[in-house]
C-alpha cells in the first residue's frame, strides 16, 4: 500500500510539476495510473458482454417497462395510457385466473419438488453400489431438451394409450383424461415440471450434504441418536442455505414456467393451465397488445422481487449463523 | 457473498420475459439491413439494369407446399426478367409474431401470406398496400366466389388477393365402411346425411371391447373450424348485421350439444386423446382408428397418397341443406413496398389460375374463382388419381361456401376466448348456457375496446 501510494505521488509530480498538488491530485493521479494500468484490459474484456448487456438486457428492460404505460402494437404510433394497463390487468378476468393459476403452479411445484429432492439427494448420499449411475439417471432430465420430454410426457398421459392410466388400471383406477380435463390438466403439468427440475436441486443438495462433516454424525450415534434425529438436528440445519438457494431459485424459475405449459397444453383447455408467461406471451405475439404484456411483465417482476425480498428477510432472522 | 451475487444474478432472470419480448423485435429490425442491400445492389447494379430484387414471405404448411411455391416463382422469375423473387419461408407458428415485428422495424418484405383471420387487423393498421385500383380485366373482384370476395372486399376496398379456398368436409376410409357393410355416404350435397343418418353411422363404426374404444366412428367435429360449420349449417350465425356476437341462441346450443353427445356416448375421442397418441388425423383414418374424419379439405393431398381409398362427402346437414365455409390465406404487398408494380406482378401471377391449379391438383387446394368450376375449367385440375369419385358432385358445396365467421371479426383474440370456452364446454367442465352466454359476455368486451 505504501510504496504504491509512494510512486503515484511521484508520477503526478513529474506529470504536473508546479501548478496542483495536494490530496485532489494525488487522488485523480491514481485513478488515471489505475485506469491505464489495469483498466483498459479490464474494461476491453468486459467490453463484449457489456455491449451485449447493454443491447439485450438494460435497454430493453428499461424500454418495456417505458412500453408498460403505452398501447402499441408495434407498428402504429405509440399511445400514452398511464396507468391504463395496469388497471385493466386487475379488472381482466382472464389475467386473474391466469395469475392464480401461477400461484397454483408455484405452491404446488416447489414445496414438493425441493421435498422430493432433497429425500434424492439423502438416498443418494450413500455409498450404495452404482451410486454415479443413479445420479446420472436422475440429473438426465435436466439436460433433456422440453420438447422431447413434453412429447414423451404427452403420451404418458394419454388417457387410452398412455403409460400412467394403465399402471393405474392394474391397480383399479380409472384414470381421467390428464391433460384434457380442467381439474387434471395443472396436477399433470406439474408432475412434469417437478421431474424435470428434480436432478438440478438434487444435485444442489448433493453438494452441500457433502460440506456437512461426517464428525457430527458420529458424534450424535454417540450420544445415541437415531436416524431421524440425526436427519432433523444435523442435516435439515446444516443444509438451510442451500435449501434458501433452491427455495429462491425454485420459486422465480416456477413464476416464470412457460415452455412446459406451451408444449403440453398450450394453456388448455380453457384456460386451466395458462400461466403468467404464457398470456404475456400470447398478448405480445398473438394479439398484438406490446404495452398490455410488458405491464404483465412488470407485474410478474414485482411479484417476484417482493417473494425473493421477504425470503431473504425471513433468512436473515431465523439464520442461525 | 456469494448468495447476494446469485440474488442480483436471478433478480435480472425475472427480466427474462421482458427481454424475450425485446430481443424478437431486434430479430426482425436486423433483417432489415438484408432487405436493404438487396434494394440498393439492384439500385446501383450497372450490369444488370433494371432487375427489381422483390422480398416474398410465407409460412411453410408442409414442404411439399414450400416446394410447389418455389417452382411457381421459377416459372414466374423466367417470365419476368426484370423481376428476381427472394423467398423465405417461415415456420407456420411463428409467422405473425415474425410478421408484425418486421412491419414494426419497417422492413416488411414487399410481399407475403396473409391469414385470411388477420387480414383485416392489418389493413386497419395501415400495414398492407391497398389494390383496388390495380384490379382489371384480368383480375377482378367478381371473378372469384362468394366466401373469398366477403374475405377480400373491406369496405369496398381491396388489400390482398385470395390465394385459393379451403372447406371442412367429411373424409371417410371406404375400407372401414366395407368391413361393416355400410354405403358410403353420397357426395351429392343434395342427396347428404342428416345429422341423426350421421350419427347412426358414426355409432355403428364405433366398435367397443369391453371398456375400451378399438375404433372411434367420427372425429374432428371438436375442432373450431367444424364446429363453426356445423352451428353455422344448424342457423347459428356466428355474429349480427351490425358485427355484434349472435352466438348466444337456441340453435347454437342444439348444435354444440349434439356434437358434445358424440363424445358422451364414445363415438368421438377427446381431440387430444388421438393427437397424443403421436398419430395425425390422416393417419388414424388410414389405420382405422376412426372411420370418419371432419377435416379441412386440404388434408386430401395427404390422404391421396396414403394408398387407402378415401372418400369425400359434403358435411352431414341440420337443415335442409349441408354447408360449410371457405378461407385461405391472402397475397398482399407492404403499404411501404418501394416496387408497387412488381410486387403486384407478383401478386397477380400467385393468384392466377395456373398457380392454383398445381396445388388444386395434387388436392391442397379447391378453385377460388367461378370459371374454375365451369365444366371447361375443372378439367385444368381435376385428377382422378387424387380426387376420389363423385368428387366433382361436391363443387358447389365449395363454391357457394359462407366465409370462416372470424375473417371478418377484426381480433384474433376473439378466436381463442371462443375455442377456449369450446374447450370447457366438449371437455364436461361448464355446461352449454354458461358456455354461450360467456362467450357473449367475453366477446362483446373484447369488441368494445379499441
Amino acid at each position: 500500500m505504501l510504496p504504491e501510494k509512494k510512486g503515484t505521488t511521484n508520477k503526478s509530480v513529474v506529470a504536473e510539476p508546479s501548478i496542483m498538488r495536494g490530496k485532489q491530485e494525488t487522488k485523480t493521479g491514481k485513478l488515471t495510473s489505475l485506469f491505464y494500468k489495469d483498466g483498459t484490459w479490464a474494461v476491453i474484456f468486459l467490453l463484449p458482454h457489456l455491449i451485449l448487456f447493454l443491447a439485450f438486457m438494460l435497454i430493453p428492460v428499461i424500454a418495456s417497462f417505458v412500453l408498460s404505460f403505452t398501447s402499441w402494437d408495434m407498428i402504429s404510433q405509440i399511445e400514452w395510457v398511464g396507468f391504463g394497463n395496469y388497471i385493466e390487468l386487475f379488472n381482466d378476468e382472464v389475467f386473474i385466473e391466469v395469475f392464480w393459476n401461477t400461484i397454483y403452479f408455484t405452491a404446488v411445484s416447489v414445496p414438493v419438488g425441493i421435498f422430493i429432492s432433497l429425500i434424492l439427494a439423502v438416498a443418494l448420499n450413500q455409498k450404495i453400489r452404482g451410486i454415479k449411475f443413479y445420479r446420472v439417471a436422475y440429473f438426465l432430465p435436466v439436460i433433456s431438451s422440453m420438447v422431447a420430454v413434453a412429447i414423451i410426457w404427452q403420451w404418458i398421459y394419454n388417457p387410452e394409450y398412455g403409460f400412467l392410466n394403465f399402471m393405474l388400471g392394474i391397480v383399479g383406477i380409472d384414470g381421467p383424461n390428464w391433460l384434457s380435463s380442467q381439474t387434471w390438466s395443472m396436477p399433470a403439468v406439474i408432475l412434469t415440471s417437478i421431474w424435470k427440475g428434480l436432478g438440478f436441486n438434487m444435485l444442489i443438495f448433493l453438494a452441500g450434504l457433502q460440506g456437512i462433516p461426517d464428525s457430527y454424525y458420529e458424534a450424535a450415534e454417540l450420544d445415541g441418536a437415531s436416524t431421524w434425529a440425526k436427519f432433523r438436528f444435523i442435516t435439515v440445519p446444516l443444509l438451510a442455505p442451500t435449501t434458501f438457494f433452491i427455495t429462491i431459485m425454485s420459486v422465480i424459475n416456477s413464476f416464470q414456467v412457460f415452455d412446459t405449459v406451451y408444449l403440453m397444453t398450450g394453456g388448455g383447455p380453457g384456460r386451466s393451465t395458462s400461466v403468467l408467461v404464457h398470456y404475456l406471451y400470447q398478448n405480445g405475439f398473438e394479439y398484438f397488445r406490446m404495452g398490455y404484456a410488458s405491464a404483465m411483465a412488470y407485474v410478474l417482476f414485482f411479484l417476484v422481487l417482493i417473494i425473493t425480498l421477504i425470503q431473504f428477510w425471513r433468512q436473515k432472522k431465523n439464520s442461525l449463523y | 457473498m456469494l448468495k447476494g451475487e446469485v440474488f442480483m444474478k436471478k433478480l435480472f432472470t425475472s427480466f427474462l420475459s421482458v427481454i424475450f419480448l425485446i430481443s424478437i423485435i431486434l430479430a426482425g429490425c436486423s433483417n432489415s439491413s438484408g432487405t436493404e442491400t438487396a434494394n440498393s445492389d439492384s439500385g446501383s447494379g450497372s450490369k444488370s439494369e433494371d432487375v427489381v430484387t422483390l422480398s416474398f414471405m410465407g409460412w411453410e404448411a408442409s414442404p411439399l407446399e414450400t416446394e410447389s411455391v418455389k417452382k411457381g416463382l421459377e416459372k414466374f422469375m423466367k417470365e419476368n426478367p426484370g423481376i428476381k423473387v427472394e423467398y423465405t419461408p417461415v415456420p407456420g407458428e411463428q409467422y405473425s409474431s415474425k410478421l408484425i415485428t418486421m412491419m414494426a422495424g419497417n422492413s416488411a418484405p414487399d410481399v407475403f401470406f396473409v391469414y385470411a383471420d388477420q387480414y383485416r387487423d392489418l389493413v386497419n393498421r395501415g400495414t398492407l398496400l391497398e389494390l383496388t385500383p390495380k384490379l382489371d380485366d384480368e383480375i377482378a373482384l367478381e371473378d372469384f366466389i362468394p366466401s373469398s370476395q366477403s374475405i377480400m372486399d373491406v369496405d369496398g376496398k381491396v388489400y390482398g388477393i385470395s390465394s385459393t379456398t379451403v372447406s371442412p368436409v367429411l373424409f371417410y376410409n371406404k375400407k372401414i365402411f366395407d368391413e361393416a357393410g355400410i354405403e358410403y355416404p353420397s357426395s351429392n350435397p343434395t342427396e347428404s346425411w342428416t345429422w341423426e343418418e350421421f350419427v347412426d353411422v358414426a355409432e355403428k363404426l364405433t366398435i367397443k371391447e369391453g371398456k375400451d374404444i378399438k375404433q372411434y366412428g367420427a372425429y374432428g367435429l371438436e375442432i373450431l373450424g367444424s364446429t363453426t360449420a356445423l352451428l353455422r349449417n344448424n342457423g347459428a350465425a356466428f355474429l349480427n348485421e351490425d358485427g355484434s356476437v349472435a352466438l348466444n341462441n337456441a340453435e347454437a346450443k342444439e348444435g354444440l350439444e349434439a356434437i358434445r353427445k358424440l363424445r358422451e356416448d364414445g363415438i368421438t375421442p377427446a381431440a387430444q386423446t388421438l393427437e397424443n397418441s403421436g398419430m395425425s388425423a390422416p393417419q388414424m383414418l388410414q389405420t382405422g382408428k376412426i372411420g370418419m374424419m371432419i377435416e379441412g379439405s386440404w388434408a386430401l393431398q395427404q390422404l391421396a397418397t396414403m394408398g387407402f381409398p378415401v372418400g369425400v362427402a359434403p358435411l352431414p346437414k341440420f337443415g335442409s341443406e349441408p354447408s360449410t365455409h371457405g378461407s385461405a390465406h391472402l397475397h398482399s404487398a407492404s403499404a411501404n413496398t418501394k416496387h408497387p408494380e412488381e410486387a403486384w406482378k407478383l401478386i397477380k401471377f400467385l393468384s392466377s389460375e395456373d398457380y392454383q391449379n398445381q396445388l388444386i391438383k395434387e388436392g391442397l387446394w379447391m378453385p377460388n374463382r367461378v370459371d374454375m368450376y365451369s365444366e371447361e375449367g375443372v378439367k385444368a385440375w381435376y385428377d382422378s388419381e387424387v380426387h376420389p369419385e363423385g368428387f366433382l358432385e361436391m363443387n358447389s358445396f365449395f363454391k357457394d361456401a359462407e366465409a370462416y365467421p372470424f375473417v371478418t371479426i377484426q381480433k384474433y383474440v376473439i378466436q381463442d376466448i371462443v375455442s377456449e370456452e369450446f374447450e370447457k364446454y366438449y371437455n364436461g367442465d361448464q355446461n352449454v348456457d354458461d358456455t354461450l352466454s360467456k362467450i357473449d359476455t367475453r366477446v362483446t368486451e373484447e369488441l368494445a375496446r379499441k
